[in-house]
C-alpha cells in the first residue's frame, strides 16, 4: 500500500425488474479478480447480496449505522468524526473477495445535514482504498445527488425490452446533467433477441450512450432466480450457458470502453 | 478530582521493558500512511476493537515520576500473538513538562490516532475506550515484531510534533485481565471527570465561539452560532465539535466567530457575533441575542430538533419536538411551525433549537428560562425532566394536562405557574412579567367566545412537511399576529380583536391552496 491508484466508480443503474442487480452482481465477480473491490448496494429494492451469494455475511448496513449516530451523538464524548468513521467501518463486510456495503433503509425524520456531511467525507477518504467501487444504484440515483457518493467514471444503463426500460435510460440521462455527473454512459440489453438488440442499438446511438450489447433471455437463470441460487452459482456451473457466454462478450467491451484495457 | 498515579505492573504476568531511545524502525513513518486501510485478509491481528477490551489513555504526571521514553509490556507481545485473531489491548502514556496539566490530557490523546496511523502497516480507529488497531501483516513481514516498536515510534512522534512534552512514559498491555481491570478503575474515572469538566464550560470561558453554515444550501440566510452554552439546533454540533473542524478546515463551513466586545450579557448579545452574523447572513440577520426569545432571537435554519411558541394568551412558552404529531395548545402543529420559522429567518415568537440546549445552564435565561416554560409534550418532558428545576417540574404541563388554551390556563392557574403572578427571572432576580390581570366577568365572558373558535381551528391540519419544512417557504402572516407587549390585561384586548378572526383566515387560505396544487 502506500502508492495511491485511481480508483474506478462503476454505477449499474435502470429500470427495476430489467435484471441490473444480476449485471452488477456479475461486473463484482469478474472484477474482483482484478484487484480490490468496493460493492454498494444502494437500491433498497434490490438484493445485491443475494445475487452475489453473500447475504449471510451481511451483519451491519450503512444506514443502521447513520441512525445510531444520528439518535446517540449527543451522548458521544471526545470526537464525533472518530467515533462515527469507526463505525462505518463496522458496517463494511469484509468477504474473501471483495468488499461490500449496504446503504441501507433511507433516513428517518430530522436533520442529517451534519450526519450526512461526515459521511461524504469518511466515504471518500475511505474508497481511495480499492481499484473499484461498483454501485447498484436506483434509478433516482439518490446517493449520487445526495452526494454521499460524490463521482462515477461511468454509469451503466441496464434494460429490458420494455419502452419503459428505455425510457428510464432517457431519464437516468437527463438526471445526469442535472447532477453534473460527468460520467460516461454505457448502455447494456437485457432479454433481447435481435431485433431488440437493433433497436437498443439504434436508441443507444442517437442518445449518446456506448452501447455494450445485449444479454439473451437465458431459462437457466431464471431457473437458478427461482431457485434462490446466486449470480455466483450461475458463473461456476453454468459457464457455457447462453447468458453467461454473452455476458462475456459484454464485459470485455466495457472493460475497453471503461478501463480503457 | 481523580488522582493521577502509575498504574500498578501486576507480578503474575509477563512484562517486557525497554528503556531508551529508539530509532531504527523496519516500517515507514510518515504522514503519508494516515487513512491507511488494513482489510481484514491483509490484517495479522486486531487489537482491542469492537469484539475486544482496549483503551487510549493519556495522563500527566510530575517530572520526577516520569522515566523518559520507557515502554513497559504487560502480557503478551506482538510475535506471540495469535494470528488473525482479536486480542484485548491498551495504551497508557505517563507525560510530563512545565506546561503540561490535566486540561492538556485529552488534547495530547486526541493525537495518539494520528501518530499510530503514521506507522506503516498499522491502523488506528476511534478513540477512548473505543479504540481499534490493526497491524497488517505487510508490517510483520517487513520486520515488525514487537509492540514496543510501536511504542517507541509514536512517543518519538509525541515529542516532534508537541514539544512541550518534556518525558514521555508508556504502559502497553495486551493482558486481558489487565486491561479490563485498569479501564475501569484507572481510566473510566478519568474519562468520566473529563467530561463534567467539558459539561462545566460556559460561553464566559472562551473567546471565540463558532459558527455553522451548513444548512446554507437550503436557507441560504442562515447563520447558526455554536457558543458552549448554546448547541446548534440541529442538535449535532457542540461547541467541541466546532472547534475540532474549525482547527481541521477554518475555511469550512464552521468557522471561528470572535466574541468581541459583550453587549447584554443576559440575552447573550456580542460584538463579534453581530457584525459575524450580518457578514454571513448578507445582512438579513443584524443583532442575535444568544439565551433570549422574544428579543433578537437565534435565526432557525430548519432543522431544529424542538420548536419553541410564544403564547401571549398566557404570557408564556411552550416547546414542540419533531415527532409529536398532534397540534399544540395554540392549534398548532410541529410542520406548522416549523413552516413559518425556517429558512434562516428570525421570527419574534418562535424559536428552534436542539435538544441539548434544554441542559444549557443560561437556556433562554433572558425570558425567564424554565420559569417561564407552560407546556411541552410529554416524551420530550420526559427525556429533559432531569434538567428541569425541581420546583417547576409538576409545572409544566403537557398534552395530558393540557390540549387546548383554556385547559392550559386552567392548569397553569391549579399549579401557580409563575406566569400567573409574574415571572421573576434567576439570572438577576428581576421581575420581567406582570402576570395575568386579576380575574374579571369581561375574561370569563371572552372565554366562551374564544373556545368556539378553536372548535373550528384546531382540527385543521396544515400541510405535513416531514423532511425539509424550510424549502416551502410560507407567507409569514403568524408572527404578526402574536403581539407581546408583556402586560396581561393588554394582551387580552388584543386577542378579542385580532387572533379570532386572523386565525381563521389563516387556516382557510393554507387549506384552498394545498387543494388547488
Amino acid at each position: 500500500m502506500g502508492e495511491v491508484s485511481p480508483i474506478t466508480v462503476i454505477a449499474v443503474t435502470g429500470k427495476g425488474g430489467t435484471g441490473k442487480t444480476v449485471f452488477a452482481a456479475m461486473l463484482i465477480l469478474r472484477l474482483c479478480r482484478k484487484g480490490y473491490l468496493l460493492a454498494v448496494d444502494a437500491d433498497p429494492d434490490s438484493n445485491l447480496p443475494e445475487a452475489l451469494g453473500v447475504e449471510e455475511g451481511v451483519e451491519k448496513t450503512l444506514g443502521e449505522v447513520k441512525e445510531l449516530f444520528q439518535h446517540t451523538r449527543d451522548e458521544i464524548r471526545g470526537d464525533k468524526e472518530i467515533w462515527f468513521e469507526a463505525k462505518i467501518f463496522e458496517a463494511i463486510n469484509e468477504l474473501d473477495e471483495f468488499d461490500l456495503i449496504v446503504m441501507g433503509r433511507p433516513e428517518g425524520e430530522g436533520c442529517y445535514c451534519y450526519t450526512n456531511n461526515l459521511l461524504r467525507g469518511i466515504l471518500r477518504k475511505f474508497m481511495q482504498h480499492y481499484d473499484y467501487v461498483v454501485v447498484d444504484c436506483e434509478a433516482g440515483l439518490e446517493h449520487f445527488s445526495r452526494k454521499t457518493i460524490d463521482r462515477a467514471d461511468c454509469v451503466v444503463v441496464v434494460t429490458d425490452t420494455s419502452r419503459k426500460g428505455l425510457k428510464t435510460a432517457e431519464r437516468i440521462s437527463s438526471l445526469m446533467c442535472e447532477l453534473n455527473l460527468k460520467a460516461k454512459k454505457g448502455l447494456v440489453g437485457n432479454k433481447a433477441d435481435e431485433r431488440a438488440e437493433e433497436i437498443m442499438r439504434e436508441f443507444a446511438e442517437e442518445r449518446g450512450f456506448k452501447f455494450l450489447g445485449a444479454l439473451p433471455y437465458d431459462e437457466k437463470l431464471a431457473e437458478y432466480d427461482m431457485l434462490g441460487k446466486s449470480v455466483k452459482d450461475l458463473l461456476l456451473e453454468q459457464p457455457d450457458s447462453k447468458f453467461v457466454r454473452a455476458f462475456e462478450e459484454v464485459f470485455e467491451k466495457f472493460k475497453s470502453w471503461c478501463l480503457c484495457v | 478530582m481523580v488522582e493521577r498515579k502509575k498504574v500498578e505492573i501486576p507480578e503474575d504476568v509477563k512484562v517486557k521493558v525497554s528503556e531508551g531511545e529508539e530509532y531504527d524502525f523496519p516500517v515507514d513513518i510518515s504522514p503519508m500512511h494516515e487513512g491507511e486501510r488494513i482489510r481484514k485478509g491483509d490484517m495479522y491481528v486486531e487489537l482491542a476493537g469492537p469484539k475486544q477490551p482496549g483503551f487510549e489513555l493519556v495522563m500527566a504526571l510530575p517530572a520526577d515520576q516520569v522515566e523518559d521514553m520507557k515502554v513497559t509490556l504487560v502480557g503478551k507481545d506482538l510475535d506471540e500473538l495469535e494470528e488473525g485473531k482479536a486480542h484485548p489491548f491498551a495504551m497508557i502514556y505517563y507525560v510530563a513538562g512545565e506546561k503540561i496539566d490535566n486540561d492538556l490530557e485529552p488534547i495530547i490523546e486526541r493525537r495518539n490516532h494520528d501518530f499510530q496511523n503514521y506507522i506503516e502497516g498499522v491502523m488506528h480507529l476511534n478513540q477512548r475506550y473505543d479504540v481499534w488497531v490493526r497491524i497488517g501483516k505487510n508490517a510483520v513481514e517487513k520486520g515488525l515484531k514487537s509492540l514496543i516498536t510501536i511504542a517507541k515510534a509514536v512517543m518519538l512522534l509525541f515529542k516532534n510534533e508537541m514539544p512541550f512534552i518534556e518525558k514521555i512514559e508508556a504502559v502497553y498491555a495486551t493482558d486481558r485481565e489487565f486491561v479490563e481491570k485498569t479501564l475501569k478503575e484507572v481510566a473510566m474515572p478519568i474519562f468520566e471527570e473529563r467530561d463534567a469538566r467539558v459539561e462545566s464550560l460556559h460561553d464566559e470561558d472562551v473567546d471565540e465561539f463558532y459558527s455553522c453554515t451548513l444548512c446554507q444550501s437550503f436557507a441560504p440566510a442562515d447563520v447558526c452560532i455554536i457558543s458552549p452554552d448554546r448547541p446548534s439546533l440541529c442538535g449535532a454540533i457542540t461547541w467541541f465539535d466546532g472547534r475540532a473542524a474549525a482547527r481541521v478546515d477554518p475555511e469550512g463551513p464552521n468557522k471561528p466567530v470572535p466574541k468581541g466586545e459583550i453587549l447584554d450579557p443576559i440575552g447573550g448579545e456580542y460584538s463579534g457575533v453581530n457584525e459575524f452574523a450580518k457578514a454571513e447572513s448578507g445582512g438579513v440577520t443584524e443583532r442575535i441575542k444568544l439565551h433570549s426569545f422574544l428579543e433578537c432571537p437565534h435565526p432557525s435554519c430548519g432543522c431544529f430538533e424542538v420548536i419553541g411558541f410564544y403564547m401571549p394568551e398566557v404570557d408564556g412558552i411552550g416547546w414542540v419536538h419533531r415527532g409529536f404529531p398532534e397540534p399544540a395548545p395554540n392549534g398548532l402543529t410541529f410542520s406548522s411551525m416549523a413552516g413559518q420559522t425556517g429558512g434562516g429567518k428570525q421570527v419574534v415568537g418562535f424559536l428552534g433549537i436542539g435538544i441539548s440546549y434544554f441542559r444549557s445552564k443560561k437556556f433562554i435565561q433572558a425570558d425567564g428560562g424554565w420559569y417561564r416554560v407552560v407546556w411541552m409534550p410529554k416524551e420530550l418532558k420526559q427525556k429533559v425532566l432531569q434538567y428541569i428545576p425541581e420546583d417547576m417540574r409538576d409545572k409544566i404541563a403537557t398534552e395530558e394536562d393540557a390540549k387546548t388554551m383554556d385547559e392550559l390556563r386552567e392548569f397553569l392557574k391549579r399549579v401557580d405557574h409563575p406566569v400567573v403572578k409574574g415571572v421573576v427571572r434567576p439570572v438577576d432576580g428581576k421581575k420581567i412579567t406582570e402576570g395575568w390581570a386579576e380575574e374579571s366577568e369581561e375574561e370569563e365572558a371572552e372565554e366562551e367566545s374564544i373556545e368556539g373558535v378553536e372548535g373550528e381551528g384546531a382540527p385543521v391540519q396544515m400541510p405535513q412537511m416531514t423532511q425539509m419544512p424550510m424549502q416551502m417557504p410560507m407567507p409569514t402572516q403568524m408572527p404578526q399576529m402574536l403581539p407581546f407587549t408583556q402586560a396581561g390585561p393588554t394582551i387580552k384586548l388584543v386577542i378579542k380583536n385580532a387572533t379570532i378572526s386572523i386565525d381563521k383566515i389563516i387556516v382557510k387560505k393554507k387549506e384552498n391552496k394545498k387543494e388547488k396544487k
